[in-house]
């Protein structure tokens, strides 16, 4: 039996524990006030990692969807499941710490842009697919709805983007072809310290996620095999 | 004993839907009478002076487009919660066939029907929004067609697993709106273009990227379709 000394847990959990204050050290210390935003600009070092990630959790719920459709193994089910609910939680920081930003250097909370729309399309999608779940009648059936769907929306994204970008275009491109490096050698190195620690603090989210959602299949079999059990006895 | 081919079985899928379609008229009736109500609730909305000053090419595609979604949810979802009466699902779940032919075969019953209605809800919304639809009448079907069979394809999925967890309209729109979201803007753009007089050359790109979709999602379904289904 797994005991709470996982080690690659133990790790992950040190190294967001350390690095998570250093990283907000540096955000709000260390890197340089931007020329014409002031200090609104530095909510970018937590809302483009936090973009990052929710569409590589996005992807995570792709692969473990399609992983259990292929195996029928629980592992991906529980990976798509994690997956899906941590890419909702992230999804739900860009959209909050997006207007915040949006509102003094826009002059507005919202606009229809490619990313906020995607980003806000992938929510409810998101969301859908743990609907699906809640709804089900059984767990596995459940599993099955949400591999479905989960697959469906994962392909969707790169083809609500391009739509919406056809259709709409504001958002700052920072990192981009032809673009020369904006950034001052200060802020790069905030940023990419700070993309680090939150794919540190992802890792360590889905990890615990995981571990809680194999206690619950436990828990569930355990439950089924008493109730097996009571069944012969009586 | 072995089925019929893959065609042969969607062909019989959809021949029944349609035939019960065409003995009860039961979706297409609602459908109808509720697009009728939006398209007059719109006319209130935006009366004929907002039309002609804001042009009809601006204003009518988009009321089209979100009538026709809506309506559509009622389609999508009657065409499963009948199956599901009798579970004649389980059924239709057992003949020999292949998942992905009976997923086309709906589909495609699913695609009569809405372009069907459309029959009777661009005439309607030439008549009360005051455009003239028969010197955009070819293109304009050609627009309509791409765009509602990608939406066929995703409304006849999602309702199947809306109706697998016994909940009707409600799941249907959550997931099928987002989903379908470049559909729908796409056809907006391509409608705005056609009423605009512009020709089709213009959206190229919308009408390249909507095939694209349709062959997609038509994959992506008869893929999935049978995870669906299974019980």
């Amino acid at each position: 039996m797994r005991r709470l000394k996982d080690p690659m847990l133990l790790v992950l959990f040190a190294s967001v524990a350390v690095l998570m204050p250093a990283a907000n050290y540096m955000v709000f210390l260390y890197a340089p006030d931007e020329k014409v935003m002031g200090a609104a600009q530095r909510i970018f070092y937590f809302h483009v990692p936090c973009a990052v990630v929710a569409f590589l959790s996005t992807f995570v719920m792709l692969a473990g969807s399609i992983g259990y459709l292929w195996t029928r193994r629980r592992v991906f089910d529980n990976l798509s499941r994690s997956g899906t609910e941590l890419a909702l939680l992230f999804c739900s920081l860009v959209l909050v710490t997006g207007p915040i930003w949006a509102k003094p250097a826009w002059g507005v909370w919202w606009t229809w842009e490619a990313r906020l729309t995607t980003t806000l399309l992938l929510g409810l999608l998101l969301a859908g697919c743990l609907m699906v779940r809640r709804y089900a009648e059984s767990p596995e059936q459940g599993a099955r709805l949400a591999a479905v769907l989960g697959i469906v929306a994962a392909l969707d994204v790169p083809i609500i983007y391009k739509a919406v970008d056809w259709w709409r275009g504001q958002h700052p491109v920072v990192f981009g072809p032809g673009k020369k490096d904006p950034l001052a050698p200060e802020m790069r190195q905030t940023f990419l310290f700070s993309l680090l620690v939150f794919a540190l603090l992802y890792g360590l989210l889905l990890a615990l996620r995981m571990r809680v959602a194999d206690h619950e299949d436990r828990v569930r079999d355990l439950g089924e095999s008493m109730a097996g059990r009571g069944g012969a006895a009586a | 004993m072995s089925g019929p081919g893959a065609l042969r079985a969607a062909w019989i899928v959809a021949a029944k839907d349609l035939r019960l379609e065409w003995r009860t008229f039961d979706a297409l009736s609602a459908m109808l009478l509720f697009s009728l109500i939006v398209l007059v609730v719109f006319n209130f909305a935006f009366d004929l002076t907002t039309v002609r000053e804001v042009g009809a090419a601006h204003l009518v595609p988009g009321v089209i487009w979100t009538t026709f979604a809506f309506a559509g949810i009622i389609g999508f979802a009657r065409s499963f919660q009948i199956e599901k009466l009798r579970d004649s699902l389980t059924a239709l779940v057992l003949a020999p066939v292949d998942r992905g032919a009976l997923f086309a075969g709906k589909a495609f019953a699913n695609l009569v029907m809405l372009v069907a209605l459309q029959a009777v809800l661009l005439p309607l919304s030439a008549v009360f929004f005051d455009y003239d639809l028969v010197a955009v009448l070819l293109p304009l079907a050609l627009v309509v067609l791409l765009h509602t069979v990608g939406i066929a394809e995703l409304g006849t999925l999602f309702a199947a697993v809306a109706v697998r967890v016994g909940r009707g309209e409600a799941l249907l729109a959550t997931l099928l709106f987002p989903v379908s979201s470049p559909l729908l803007i796409s056809a907006v753009k391509c409608t705005t273009a056609v009423l605009d007089g512009k020709g089709l050359g213009t959206v190229r790109h919308w009408m390249l990227v909507s095939a694209g979709f349709d062959v997609l999602y038509f994959l992506l379904a008869v893929l999935t379709f049978e995870f669906v289904l299974e019980d």
